[in-house]
């Protein structure tokens, strides 16, 4: 198993051939340009009446129970892999989908009609329905050719259904008053949830797969325990993802302020050597808008001060490493959070911001395709550089396999083949696009996004705002995996 | 564990609070204050031996319990006006003070009536009973009647002083009762009766302790030294309320105390530096401040000394918050120079979005275990094992913080797990302010203490 091949969840740009950065998101910025059209002309939501689909499918697999899968089984299907257990593993993807996928589309019947015939809706719940139409039509896998045609229908639908998340905060945010706040937020919790548990399956299966065809595996091979995680966990080195993440922060603060505004230093200290394995985008995902919203903070609480020091204080980074957890502390000094956004804090209800936000959001559909390649209006009023954008180019994304110790054996010879399936997998993760946007553009859901993530893996995030002063996060990860109890939580969460 | 016992049992910061008034009463121009003392005194010693004759407060206790409690405000207590108070003034507060109080004990009686038999029946618990029916029959005699002139408002005085004593030692008493009553009754149980009963109390003392403290700076009975606190000789106070509280003060010499204790007993002093806005000043009431920040001080103080980390000052960081673009400033006649000329009585209700202060104590004394954690805010003895019996923690003594804080030597990787934080909580949460404790296990803790003000007072 090469070890480099982990990161393709994650890994937005990629090294190419030549050594240059290069974008992935131009292929994906030509398929998405309907949608971009379309959300040109359409900014305002007209309603959309349902299409007629016959109930009964649909009943049959909400009969049907989700089949937790837990952390241990991931695990175990990639430690010993066969061809047997490769099919079998298809199965219950081919399986699980369409039954998970069912519930949420049952959650969003039951939605008020007014809500669900919101045009962001109704795209959500036409995508759903389609995957589930597609996934539930897929016959038994029996041969490695079904199965390699199963995983070329789910990199379809994980492709597809990348605009699924801002879809949803804008949904919600139209909604405003067509159903009570903390209703909407709960259905927005359980649909993220069980998307998150849908794409580790689907990823996990692919990457079962990918390891399956790679010339150097040799079926029913042990691999080794030290090296092996997982093929969705990655060993995440806590200080090295925040320097990572922080240098992509300012580079992409550095681009949007332009080059004479002072950045604020990033600060890393506590037990510097905490790692743990986690799905490294999620991660990436979380600590990114964290040190975004700390970033533009400071930022724009040092240009506003009177008598401003040269440099803005620092934000300042703790790690504290337990036996179960690690705790990851971001403390800023950039003025705190005014009282009257706390009660949308976490909601992904935004009240009177709700429309700045949803302006903001207009731009997001292109961002979850090509995030890289987003262009910022010169006559935009938050872009305070009247200077023509340029790429937007997540810095040192080249050291990634260095920085996180990435780099095997075998990965030197493989990369270059591997290259291009790792493109493909990077526009799976819809979550770098969003962390990698402008820090003054806000969508309002980093905090109630990345709290989902967080639980997801039994971690949790919480904020302490002392107004007029800053901020300090504390995202706190569960050690998975090292614990079996933990597994059982894991499982019951996967239900979702 | 003895020094850590020592440490946690000083008891000067619950004194100033729970019974400002026995130290200085005696210089008090009330006309009998020695009579009431000791009448209190008797009647309590009395209570104590004998089944309390049920009275007229048992009628009057589910008339007066079915009305609801009046959710105090800093602004009701500064309605009054800025000191001195003029007659006119003091009689309006007075009045106020009375419609509030009977209502409040009341409730008190009903939320202890409705306690099992077997643990009303405990000697301590059935005290604390005695004491508020006592209580509740002093005032009584002063329902349906409008307090209309000085000599009423004198006597009723008197009435409020005598209550506030009679309820000094309250904590420590129900404290031991519940332990000694752990087996009948689930800490659950324990836990929702005493967060109840000492919120509403912290209520019912500021209203009484208020109405005293701007007796003594009204103009009729203009008397510095007889006053528990010192709002005749400074401005800054209405009653018990400093309108220019400056929290950085109270922390140092908070800290300089706790650093002392410290001293003795690890024979190493912690330091703290104060950043963010050192200069802030708000309205408060400087007692609870006082409290809060001592329990949080110890707390932060030995955990930093346990750890090794004396190197490692406590940080403690002050944010006022910026004043809000909805609120507007409260406005006060400023004191007149000829006394009693307060133009109105009432001045217009605060703002209860007032800003506040939030005050960060961050140290590096280890954090909190995650299994410590979920216990830090309950009261300390209901989390006792059957173990802990032969063990009773530590000596009982009148001191409700030796009392309260040995209970949580046993292990525990801070200080004061007793009542310590649960109570400054109830302060802290008593005016729409709050607690919250955040640990890095293996690194330290952050505690962020909330306080509304009421906004400026001009």
């Amino acid at each position: 198993m090469p070890r480099l091949m982990l990161q393709h969840v994650t890994a937005a740009v990629r090294l190419s051939r030549a050594g240059e950065l290069r974008t992935w998101g131009a292929a994906a910025a030509r398929a998405q340009l309907p949608n971009r059209r379309q959300s040109h002309t359409s900014s305002q939501s007209h309603a959309h009446s349902p299409k007629w689909r016959p109930v009964s499918v649909l009943d049959e697999w909400v009969a049907k129970e989700a089949r937790p899968i837990s952390l241990r089984q991931l695990m175990v299907f990639g430690r010993s892999l066969t061809e047997s257990r490769l099919i079998s593993s298809a199965n219950y993807v081919r399986t699980e989908l369409p039954t998970r996928i069912a519930h949420r589309i049952r959650d969003m019947q039951k939605l008020p009609y007014v809500v669900v015939t919101n045009k962001h809706f109704n795209e959500v719940y036409d995508l759903y329905y389609t995957a589930f139409d597609t996934f539930r039509k897929v016959r038994e896998v029996k041969t490695l050719e079904d199965n390699d045609r199963l995983c070329a229908t789910i990199r379809t639908m994980l492709n597809a259904h990348l605009t699924v998340i801002p879809k949803l905060a804008m949904g919600i945010l139209e909604c405003n008053g067509l159903k009570d706040a903390a209703e909407l937020d709960k259905f927005m919790n359980t649909i993220l949830r069980s998307r998150i548990s849908r794409r580790v399956i689907a990823e996990q299966h692919l990457a079962l797969t990918e390891t399956f065809h790679a010339p150097w595996f040799s079926p029913g091979a042990k691999l080794s325990e030290t090296d092996f995680i997982g093929e969705v966990f990655l060993k995440c080195v806590a200080k090295d993802v925040v320097s990572h993440c922080g240098d992509a922060v300012l580079s992409i603060a550095r681009h949007a302020y332009g080059p004479d505004i002072p950045l604020p230093e990033i600060k890393i200290d506590g037990h510097l050597e905490a790692n743990f394995p986690y799905i490294l985008s999620h991660l990436e995902y979380i600590i990114g808008e964290l040190l975004r919203n700390s970033v533009q903070a400071v930022v724009e609480k040092h240009q506003k001060s009177k008598n401003k020091p040269p440099k803005p204080p620092p934000i300042e980074v703790t790690i504290c490493e337990s036996n179960q957890h690690v705790i990851i502390r971001i403390s800023d000094q950039g003025g705190g959070i005014p009282r009257e956004s706390m009660p949308y804090l976490w909601s992904f209800s935004k009240g009177p911001a709700s429309k700045e936000i949803l302006a903001n959001l207009e731009q997001v559909p292109k961002m979850a395709a090509t995030m890289q390649e987003l262009q910022i209006d010169n006559d935009d009023s938050n872009n305070k550089n009247n200077k023509p954008t340029k790429k937007m180019e997540p810095p040192h994304s080249h050291h990634l396999h260095q920085k996180y110790g990435h780099q095997s054996a075998q990965s030197i010879s493989q990369e270059r083949q591997q290259e291009k399936e790792q493109d493909d997998r990077a526009k799976y993760s819809s979550l770098a696009s969003l962390s990698s946007r402008p820090p003054n553009l806000r969508l309002g859901m980093g905090l109630p996004l990345s709290r989902v993530y967080a639980e997801y893996w039994a971690g949790t995030l919480a904020l302490h705002s002392l107004e007029g002063y800053g901020v300090d996060a504390f995202l706190q990860i569960s050690k998975l995996g090292n614990k079996n109890e933990q597994l059982t939580t894991r499982a019951t969460m996967d239900a979702v | 564990m003895s020094s850590t016992v020592r440490l946690i049992r000083f008891p000067t910061a619950l004194r100033a609070i729970a019974g400002p008034y026995s130290a200085r009463r005696a210089s008090s121009t009330l006309q009998n204050p020695k009579k009431d003392a000791s009448v209190a005194h008797h009647h309590r010693s009395q209570t104590h031996h004998h089944h309390v004759s049920y009275s007229e407060t048992d009628d009057a206790v589910p008339q007066l319990a079915s009305q609801p409690i009046h959710r105090l405000s800093l602004a009701d207590l500064v309605k009054h006006g800025r000191p001195p108070l003029s007659a006119e003034a003091l009689l309006s507060s007075a009045r106020f003070t009375l419609s509030l109080l009977p209502i409040r004990l009341a409730h008190r009686i009903q939320a202890l009536r409705n306690l099992p038999y077997i643990v009303v029946s405990n000697p301590n618990i059935r005290r604390i009973y005695n004491n508020y029916q006592h209580s509740l029959s002093t005032l009584l005699p002063w329902q349906g009647r409008t307090i209309s002139n000085l000599e009423d408002e004198i006597r009723f005085t008197e009435v409020l002083a005598e209550l506030v004593q009679t309820h000094t030692d309250t904590i420590p008493i129900l404290a031991k009762g519940f332990l000694e009553c752990r087996k009948y009754i689930s800490p659950a149980e324990v836990t929702r009766f005493l967060d109840q009963h000492l919120r509403a109390r912290i209520g019912t003392r500021l209203v009484a302790e208020q109405h005293i403290a701007l007796h003594y700076s009204s103009s009729p009975h203009f008397d510095p030294s007889s006053s528990p606190t010192p709002c005749p000789e400074n401005p800054g106070y209405i009653g018990v309320i400093d309108t220019a509280l400056r929290p950085a003060s109270t922390i140092d010499s908070c800290g300089s105390f706790v650093a002392d204790i410290c001293e003795l007993n690890y024979g190493v002093r912690p330091e703290w530096i104060i950043n963010g806005n050192p200069d802030t000043t708000f309205a408060f009431v400087p007692m609870h401040l006082e409290y809060i920040i001592t329990e949080l001080l110890k707390n932060a103080f030995r955990a930093t000394v346990e750890n090794g980390m004396n190197k490692s000052p406590v940080e403690i960081t002050i944010a006022p918050e910026p004043p809000s673009s909805i609120s507007t400033p409260v406005t006060l006649s400023p004191p007149s120079i000829s006394l009693g000329a307060f133009n109105r009585d009432h001045i217009q209700p605060l703002d209860d979005n007032a800003p506040g202060v939030t005050i960060r104590i961050r140290d590096r004394g280890g954090g909190i275990s995650a299994d410590v954690l979920p216990h830090i805010w309950s009261y300390s003895f209901t989390t006792f094992s059957e173990n802990d019996d032969d063990n009773p923690p530590g000596a009982w003594s009148d001191d409700a913080l030796s009392v309260i804080s040995a209970a949580s030597s046993g292990g525990s990787s801070i200080a004061g797990l007793g009542y310590g934080l649960p109570l400054s909580r109830a302060y802290a949460e008593y005016f729409g302010g709050g607690i919250a404790v955040q640990s890095l296990h293996g690194w330290g803790t952050d505690v962020y203490l909330r306080l509304k003000g009421v906004g400026r007072i001009e």
